[in-house]
């Protein structure tokens, strides 16, 4: 597991400071779509090897979820941002 | 039917009454006012700049668009009150005077003692006087601010304050240290 994380808002920080909170590509379905639809962002997940992206959340920091897009075969981590950010949310 | 409330500290009872104050001293405040300052949402630049500009309290970074606010001029019963005029519709205040505890750890061992339970750099280069940042010291969340090159402000729950200084006297176990409330 990457053991440093470089949050966009507190700077680096070791990993026991952050709660791992999921896959972050899965895309939220319209309220009223299927049930299938709904099922497979509920409870499928792809459990691939190599580049993710997962949400992290700051939780002894800024409190923010972040999206860190790492490789969990080498640990290395490319790339964190803050989850609003890519949603186009102010902060 | 009226009730008497009795304000408590944390740690009455847990530190106090030392016989000899020592080159590096841990002192817990009495009455600090404290209070939660989030940023309506698009405006954290303005909410900023108006607690920057007074020089009647101190705002600490706690995360974007939401600061720690400390006053020795306010008391704790107005502070809020008084953040809430000034900031209006820029920002949303919560009042935390009882709800967090603030702690000075001063001396010339202080960084390495807070370095025995905290991974963040502080040399003065990466933590410089004025720095805020929440960080994690062992397992608690704190609020560490840097008031001098020796000394640094930690916040923390009302409710981990005992064990914080619990840890803290650990930390500080091959350096010396004396723990007693502030006075002022
Ligand atoms: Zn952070």
């Amino acid at each position: 597991m990457a053991s440093l994380i470089s949050c966009p808002h507190c700077g680096t920080r070791a990993k026991e400071e952050f709660f791992i909170r999921g896959d972050a590509t899965p895309v939220r379905p319209a309220p009223m779509a299927g049930d299938d639809m709904w099922n497979d962002y509920v409870h499928v997940r792809a459990n691939p090897r190599g580049r993710i992206r997962e949400y992290w959340q700051h939780v002894a920091g800024c409190r923010r979820w972040l999206v860190v897009e790492r490789d969990n075969f080498t640990h290395e981590v490319f790339s964190v941002s803050d989850a609003a950010a890519g949603r186009g949310g102010e902060r | 039917m009226a009730y008497d409330y009795q304000a408590v500290h944390a740690l009455d009872g847990m530190i106090g009454a030392i016989s000899e104050r020592r080159v590096n001293h841990l002192a817990a405040h009495r009455t600090t006012a404290i209070a939660m300052v989030l940023a309506a949402p698009g405006q954290t630049a303005e909410a900023a700049g108006i607690l920057v500009a007074n020089g009647e309290f101190e705002a600490r970074f706690s995360g974007p668009g939401e600061w720690l606010v400390l006053s020795e001029v306010h008391a704790p019963e107005t502070l809020a009150a008084e953040l809430g005029l000034r900031l209006g519709h820029f920002a949303f205040v919560a009042d935390q005077s009882h709800g967090r505890v603030a702690l000075t750890l001063s001396g010339p061992d202080a960084t390495r003692i807070l370095a025995n339970g905290i991974a963040v750099d502080l040399h003065p280069d990466a933590f410089p006087v004025g720095r805020a940042a929440n960080v994690l010291c062992n397992h608690l969340s704190v609020n560490l601010a840097r008031t001098g090159e020796t000394s640094f402000d930690l916040v923390v729950m009302r409710s981990f304050a005992d064990a914080l200084v619990g840890d803290l006297k650990v930390m500080a176990r091959s350096f010396d240290l004396s723990v007693d409330f502030a006075t002022r």
